[in-house]
C-alpha cells in the first residue's frame, strides 16, 4: 500500500464516526422522508402503507395555490427584512462594544445575550401577553396613558409582521452580535491606527477596513441565519396562527401555510411530500447563493 | 491494549444498543404500567392514591405529557417508547382506532362492569361498534358568574337577556361576559343553539350551512362587546380579576376562580331566543385508553388496573378532588357527590351538551372552524363567503386524509 493511499485510508477512517452521525440525523431522515412521501401513510394506512409513487406530489402542488404563492412572497419579504435589519443592528451593537475603553463591557455583552439563555417559547409567549396582548400589554397601557385608542397589535397583516419582525430581532440579534463582536475583535489594531494617520473617519474605516475584514467570518453565519429565517415556524405561528389564539392576521410563511393546510391532516405521506418539495426550494436558494459565492470568489 | 479497550466499549456499545429492541422477559416489567396523562395534578393524585390500595402489586407511573396525542402519533407503534395505557379525552378515539394502535376494552373487563356506566359516555368512547376507552368523567362548559358583580336574579335565562346585560355592562375596561369566542370549542355550543353542527357522523362538513351561518351572524353581535383576544388566558385572567362579570368555561376554571376568592355562581346555559334552544356545549368524555401492544404483552396487568378503575369508589374520589362528573352512574349514590353542585351542574348541562364527534375527520374541522371564526370574528369578514370558503377547505382537507 503506498503511502497516498495509506492516507487517504485513515482519512476516512477518522472521519467515519463524524459521517456516519450526520448520515444517522441529517441524511437518513430526509431519504426516510422522501420514502414516505412516496407511500399512502396516513391515518388509514397508518401500518399497512404502500409505495403510490408520485402521487402525493401531483396533490402536494394543488396545495401549491394562490394562498401558498402569497405565503412564498411573505416568507422572501420576512427574510430580506430580517437579516437586514439584524445585519445593521448587529453591526451598529457590536461596534459600539468595541469602542475602545468601553466600561462596563462585559455588563452589556450579557444583557444583549440575555435573550438568547430564554427557550424561544417562552420569550415568543411573553411578548405575545406581556407586550402585544390588548388587555393586558406594556403597549396598550402605553396608549392609555398618552389617551390613544388601544390597539390589537396582532390583528392585521401589516401590524402582525411588524410584531413578529421585532420578536425575531430579539430573539436572533444575540447571535448576530456575538459573531459580528468577535469577528471585529480579530482585526489587527494597526490597520485603524494607520487608517487615522491617514485621516480617515469613521465611514471610510468602516468601509475599508471593517467590513472587508469581516464579512469572510461572519458569512456562514449569515447563510445559516437566512435559512433559519426562511423556515421559520414559530414567532409567526405563536404570535398569529396558534390553534384556539388566533389573533385574526392573514400572515402565514410557507411552512405555517403547509401546516394547517397539509400537516392537520395526519397524512403523513401527502406532508412528507409537500415537507419534500419546500427542502427543494430552500435548496434551490442555496445553491444559487453558493454558486454566487464561488463565482465571487 | 488502547485497541482492546476500544473494541470492548464498542461491544459493549453494541449490546446496550441491541438491548433497547428486545421485549421486557423481566417479570417485574410485566408488573409496570405506564400511563401518560395531561391532566391537572388534583386528578392524578386521587387515581394513584386509589390505585396504590387497590393493586398494590402493579406499579403504577404516571407521566405528564403536554402534547400527548402528536407524541402518541410518533411512536404508538413502538412498544419501547409508547406508554401501555393514556388518559384523554374522547374524541381522539376515531384518529388512533384508524391508526391501529388501540386495543378494544370491553374483552379486557369483567362481564357486567360497564353496566353502571352512563350511555352518553359508552356511546362517546366507542368508535365503529367498539369501545376503545374506559370512560372515567366528563366534563362540558358551564355558564360561570361572579356574584360579586352578576346578582343571582340577573342571570340571563335567554341569549338576548345576556346581550342587553353585555350592552348594559360592557365599557371602560370592563366587560359584561366574556369566552374564548373565536374558538371552535366554544363556538360549537352557539352553532348547536341554532340546530347546526361542525361535522356529522357521515364526516359531512356542516350538514345544515344555514344553521351554522345564523348562529355566526347572531353570535358577532356579542363578539363586538368582547375584547379581540380569543385564548384562554386572557378570558380566564379577565374574570379572575373581576374584570368580566360572567364567562362560559370549563370546570377547570373553579379551582382558580375559588383560589381568587370569587363568589362562583353556576347557572344553566341560556336559551337561544329565536330557536328556543339551549346553547350546547361539546362535552368530553375522559378515560382511560389501552395500547395494543400493552393488551398483548401485559394483559393480566392491564385487565387488574381496569378492573380497580371501575370501582365507584374512583369516580367519587375524581368528583370530590376536581368537582368533575364520574362517568359510573353509582358514583352519584354517593351524597357528597348528589350534592356538589359543580357536580350537578355538569351532569345537568350534559344532558344538553353534545359530545365531541371522535370521528377521525373532526381533527382538520378543529383547525377548518378556528380559520372561519378568525375570519368572521376577527378579519370582518362577510359570514356567508367565508362559511363556503369553510366548507370548500374542509372538503380539500378531509379529501386530503385519505
Amino acid at each position: 500500500m503506498n503511502k497516498r493511499r495509506k492516507e487517504r485510508l485513515t482519512t476516512c477512517a477518522w472521519s467515519a464516526p463524524s459521517m456516519i452521525l450526520i448520515s444517522l440525523m441529517v441524511v437518513f431522515p430526509i431519504l426516510y422522508t422522501f420514502y414516505i412521501s412516496l407511500t399512502n401513510m396516513n391515518v388509514y394506512h397508518w401500518f399497512d402503507f404502500s409505495v403510490i409513487g408520485l402521487k402525493n406530489y401531483g396533490r402536494a402542488l394543488f396545495t401549491f395555490d394562490s394562498g401558498f404563492l402569497s405565503a412564498l412572497l411573505a416568507t422572501v419579504l420576512w427574510t430580506v427584512v430580517n437579516m437586514v435589519l439584524q445585519l445593521v443592528i448587529a453591526f451598529v451593537l457590536a461596534s459600539l462594544l468595541n469602542i475602545r475603553k468601553l466600561r462596563l463591557r462585559r455588563l452589556y455583552k450579557t444583557l444583549l445575550m440575555f435573550p438568547w439563555a430564554m427557550p424561544g417559547y417562552v420569550s415568543i409567549l411573553l411578548w405575545k401577553t406581556g407586550i402585544f396582548n390588548s388587555q393586558f400589554g406594556l403597549l396598550n397601557q402605553w396608549m392609555e396613558k398618552l389617551g390613544q385608542q388601544t390597539v390589537h397589535w396582532l390583528s392585521s397583516d401589516l401590524s402582525a409582521f411588524l410584531c413578529c419582525t421585532v420578536v425575531n430581532l430579539w430573539l436572533a440579534l444575540p447571535f448576530m452580535i456575538m459573531i459580528m463582536d468577535g469577528a471585529m475583535q480579530s482585526i489587527d489594531r494597526s490597520y485603524y491606527e494607520s487608517a487615522l494617520l491617514d485621516g480617515a473617519n469613521w465611514f471610510q474605516r468602516t468601509r475599508a477596513i471593517t467590513l472587508p475584514a469581516i464579512s469572510p467570518i461572519i458569512g456562514p453565519a449569515v447563510i445559516i441565519t437566512v435559512f433559519t429565517t426562511f423556515k421559520q415556524f414559530d414567532v409567526v405561528y405563536l404570535l398569529t396562527q396558534q390553534a384556539g389564539a388566533k389573533t385574526g392576521s392573514g400572515f402565514h410563511k410557507v411552512l405555517t401555510y403547509a401546516y394547517e393546510n397539509a400537516f392537520i391532516t395526519n397524512n403523513y405521506g401527502y406532508s412528507s411530500a409537500i415537507s419534500i418539495l419546500i427542502f427543494l426550494l430552500l435548496l434551490i436558494f442555496s445553491a444559487r447563493y453558493q454558486m454566487k459565492e464561488e463565482a465571487g470568489r | 491494549m488502547r485497541r482492546i479497550c476500544s473494541l470492548l466499549l464498542c461491544l459493549a456499545m453494541l449490546l446496550s444498543l441491541a438491548a433497547c429492541g428486545q421485549p421486557a422477559a423481566d417479570p417485574a416489567e410485566a408488573k409496570r404500567l405506564v400511563i401518560w396523562h395531561d391532566k391537572e395534578d388534583g386528578v392524578i393524585q386521587a387515581m394513584e392514591q386509589h390505585l396504590q390500595a387497590a393493586v398494590p402489586e402493579l406499579e403504577v407511573v404516571f407521566e405528564k405529557k403536554t402534547s400527548l396525542t402528536d407524541s402518541l402519533k410518533l411512536v404508538g407503534n413502538d412498544p419501547s417508547a409508547a406508554p401501555d395505557l393514556f388518559i384523554f379525552a374522547h374524541d381522539k378515539v376515531g384518529v388512533f382506532a384508524e391508526m391501529g394502535i388501540l386495543a378494544p376494552i370491553e374483552e379486557l373487563l369483567a362481564e357486567g362492569a360497564l353496566e353502571p356506566y352512563l350511555d352518553m359516555t359508552l356511546e362517546a368512547a366507542s368508535y365503529g361498534q367498539t369501545l376503545y376507552q374506559l370512560p372515567l368523567y366528563f366534563e362540558t362548559l358551564l355558564f360561570m358568574y361572579n356574584r360579586r358583580y352578576m346578582q343571582d336574579e340577573e342571570v340571563p335565562k335567554t341569549t338576548d337577556e345576556l346581550l342587553s346585560y353585555m350592552e348594559n355592562n360592557t365599557g371602560r375596561g370592563r366587560y359584561g361576559f366574556v369566552e374564548q369566542h373565536s374558538t371552535a370549542y366554544y363556538s360549537a355550543a352557539w352553532i348547536h343553539g341554532f340546530g347546526g353542527s361542525i361535522i356529522d357522523e357521515t364526516a359531512t362538513p356542516f350538514p345544515d350551512p344555514l344553521a351554522v351561518q345564523a348562529a355566526l351572524e347572531y353570535h358577532l353581535n356579542f363578539v363586538a362587546l368582547m375584547p379581540g383576544e380569543t385564548e384562554y388566558s386572557t378570558v380566564n385572567t379577565l374574570f379572575l380579576e373581576g374584570k368580566a362579570d360572567a364567562t362560559i368555561g370549563g370546570p377547570w376554571m373553579v379551582p382558580s376562580a375559588r383560589g381568587a376568592e370569587i363568589d362562583l355562581g353556576i347557572a344553566p346555559m341560556p336559551v337561544v331566543d329565536a330557536t328556543g334552544l339551549a346553547l350546547a356545549p361539546y362535552s368530553g368524555v375522559q378515560g382511560i385508553h389501552v395500547l395494543k401492544h400493552a393488551a398483548e404483552t401485559k394483559a393480566a396487568a392491564v385487565q387488574q388496573l381496569l378492573a380497580a378503575l371501575t370501582d365507584p369508589a374512583v369516580g367519587i374520589e375524581l368528583a370530590l378532588a376536581s368537582g368533575c362528573a364520574p362517568a359510573n352512574s353509582l358514583c352519584y349514590e354517593d351524597a357528597r357527590v348528589a350534592e356538589d353542585p359543580l357536580v350537578q351542574a355538569m351532569r345537568s348541562t350534559a344532558e344538553i351538551a353534545v359530545p365531541m364527534p371522535n370521528i377521525p375527520e373532526m381533527d382538520v374541522m378543529w383547525t377548518v372552524v378556528s380559520n372561519l371564526l378568525t375570519d368572521v370574528n376577527l378579519s370582518g369578514k362577510p359570514v356567508e363567503e367565508s362559511l363556503q370558503a369553510a366548507r370548500k377547505e374542509a372538503e380539500q382537507l378531509i379529501e386530503a386524509m385519505k
